[in-house]
């Protein structure tokens, strides 16, 4: 490498660095929020299914890997397969050490009649939720914001009938597509009110995210009719809670949907998370004005890139959108693989601290 | 039997239809090749299994997304279960067999979906074992059913790591026995190092791959 940046002093904590940018100010840097959950549970000698199901180790897995990495995220709760055991389908949690998250073994709705037949769920018994409840008390006890895991209606949809038959159901049955996502949203507000019923004044932020909504797998034209309606009534239902703040995860490929997500609302500022799929420029473009940009480190090269790799990839996410208006963190684009090399998470770390300061 | 014009305008039609996704022009086209004798075999070929083929340009070209090449899939099948049975001698066997899947701790199916519904198209036996397959599985499928071809498919870097093992189960097992690769983070390179023949960007050419991988093992006598 030809001139060595310096790495700089740090002058805040990671809470405060959070907290500037939710109150729309300038850390000393941009903050590193890996995007790291199975990871963690191994880096500390876990089995990676207890980072889903069970909280309080998935709790000390995530705050210990932040500590021994020095990265900003606290911990939060959440998995991509959701909806299908909600709703009544059952899931596997990762055992193999070729699995690295949950998936649904049985949907639940395969047929319209299913899908009329199925019932709004008791949120305090359903699928994951009494972990995450759980997750979220010791998120209190430790006087760290609550993370809500909002259940995403399309994605959900696809994890409830299976993505092939949602996909043949919007084009042949529109109807019973559209009675899914019904329940799903409604199922969705449930949620909200259940922790703010639970944690009632206590500070909260939600989690909400979209990958079967990607343009690998739909046409924008079906993202207006089948994903906008349906996520928009449950990020105005979240605002209107008194939640100001929604962490979006927008997966794959997503660039022909953005000029849909830019109708959504996502509190002030919300922070819109985008895979390796999206430019940070564009994404910059789009939302920073709004709301605080993260992303979009290549989880493939996280996993199998040189570190020399990794840090060029931070250091072009950090130089397009450090001086996005409203922030920008660095983050994987997905899920950081559980088999990702330690040294290339140090190394994300390191860019930030080479070419993340501000002034 | 059909004049010239009139073939050709059934295969036209049939291509038409599968594009169109329009299920009931396809069945009412594949009982008019039946009823005007026109060759099944070509009408699968150059009507059907063409108009699928363009349906992979326009997934390719981002004008079709998923939903739509679902569709056009299921016009093809209602065509496919008119005519095959109407397939003689050499045409009607099978070009070769192929089990399929994605691998174990990898929900992602969509992808090796479209693979698969290629091979059929093709007229590949297909034994399809479905996602998260544990990796016995294939190498149980392979040896029931003697495949020539076993298709294996990752969309994550943590399962993708599980292919050079299934590879080296299925080679041990039957060494004959070729493997093919492919999904998102799958590259030739990566497919090389894993020891796979076989490799193949997207579903339309993972089907002139197998049919190279097939012939390889034909020279070599072994099929
Ligand atoms: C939709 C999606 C999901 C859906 C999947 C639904 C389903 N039933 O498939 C859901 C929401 C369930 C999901 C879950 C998760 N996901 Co996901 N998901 C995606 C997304 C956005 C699209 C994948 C897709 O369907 N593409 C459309 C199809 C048509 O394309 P394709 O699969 O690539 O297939 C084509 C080719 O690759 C090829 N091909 C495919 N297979 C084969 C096989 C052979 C033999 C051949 C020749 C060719 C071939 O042909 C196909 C057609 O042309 C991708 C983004 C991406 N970049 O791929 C992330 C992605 C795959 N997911 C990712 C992650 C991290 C996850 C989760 C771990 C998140 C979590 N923490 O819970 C979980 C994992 C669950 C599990 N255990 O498997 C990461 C993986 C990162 C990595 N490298 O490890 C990705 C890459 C996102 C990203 N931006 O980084 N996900």
């Amino acid at each position: 490498m030809a001139e060595q940046p310096q790495p700089r002093q740090e002058t805040m904590g990671p809470g405060e660095r959070m907290g500037a940018i939710l109150m729309r100010q300038r850390p000393d840097r941009v903050p590193f929020m890996p995007f790291i959950f199975g990871y963690c549970a191994r880096n500390v000698g876990y089995p990676i299914a207890a980072v889903y199901n069970d909280p309080e180790r998935s709790f000390w897995a995530q705050m210990w890997t932040a500590e021994m990495f020095g990265y900003d995220g606290g911990a939060m709760y959440g998995y991509a397969s959701m909806g299908g055991w909600e709703f009544g389908g059952d899931i596997k949690m990762p055992v193999s050490e070729w699995e690295q998250a949950p998936v649904v073994t049985r949907f639940p709705a395969q047929t319209p009649e299913a899908v009329d037949a199925l019932e709004i769920p008791d949120v305090a018994t359903a699928g994951c939720y009494p972990i995450a409840l759980e997750f979220a008390k010791i998120q209190q006890q430790f006087g760290m914001p609550i993370m809500v895991m909002g259940m995403s209606p399309f994605t959900s949809a696809g994890n409830i009938s299976e993505v092939d038959i949602l996909c043949r159901w919007m084009m042949k049955k529109p109807e019973v597509a559209h009675k899914l996502l019904k329940k799903v949203v409604i199922f969705g507000k449930k949620v909200i009110d259940h922790y703010m019923e639970a944690f009632p004044n206590y500070p909260m932020m939600a989690f909400t995210g979209e990958a079967t909504s990607a343009n690998q797998i739909i046409s924008p034209k079906q993202f207006e009719e089948f994903v906008l309606p349906y996520m928009s009534e449950l990020h105005d239902h979240i605002l209107a809670s008194g939640i100001r703040n929604i962490f979006c995860h927008i997966c794959g490929e997503q660039n022909l949907n953005l000029k849909y997500w830019a109708q959504l609302e996502y509190g002030d500022p919300g922070i819109l998370s985008f895979g390796h799929e999206v430019d940070m420029a564009k994404a910059v473009e789009v939302f920073g004005d709004k709301h605080a940009i993260a992303g979009n480190i290549e989880p493939q090269v996280i996993q199998n890139g040189t570190n020399q790799q990794v840090y060029e990839l931070c250091k072009a996410a950090i130089d397009k959108a450090k001086m996005a208006p409203s922030g920008y963190l660095l983050m994987a684009g997905c899920e950081v693989p559980v088999q990702a090399p330690p040294y290339n998470i140090y190394v994300m770390k390191k860019a930030v601290m080479e070419h993340g300061f501000y002034d | 039997m059909a004049t010239d014009a009139r073939k050709k305008e059934i295969l036209k039609g049939l291509y038409d239809a599968v594009v169109d996704f329009d299920e009931d022009k396809v069945v009412e086209l594949s009982n008019a090749v039946l009823a005007e004798d026109v060759d099944a075999y070509e009408a699968i070929m150059d009507g059907l299994a063409a108009g699928m083929e363009h349906v992979g340009d326009l997934y390719a070209n981002q004008e079709y997304f998923v939903p739509e090449v679902l569709m056009c899939s299921d016009a093809l099948y209602a065509g496919l279960d008119i005519l095959r049975p109407h397939l003689s001698g050499k045409e009607a066997d099978v070009k070769g067999q192929v089990v399929i899947g994605t691998v174990e701790g990898d929900v992602h199916d969509i992808g090796k979906n479209l693979v698969k519904m290629m091979f059929d198209v093709a007229g590949f036996e297909v034994h399809d074992l479905g996602r998260d397959v544990k990796l016995e599985k294939f190498v149980e499928e392979q040896m029931k059913t003697d495949s020539e071809i076993v298709a294996l498919s990752a969309l994550m870097t943590t399962s993708m790591l599980a292919m050079p093992k299934v590879i080296e189960m299925i080679k041990a097992r039957n060494p004959d026995a070729m493997i093919m690769v492919g999904g998102a983070p799958i590259s030739q390179e990566v497919a090389d190092n894993y020891g796979a023949d076989g490799y193949a960007p997207n579903a339309a050419n993972a089907v002139q791959e197998a049919i190279q991988m097939i012939s390889r093992l034909r020279e070599m006598g072994k099929a």
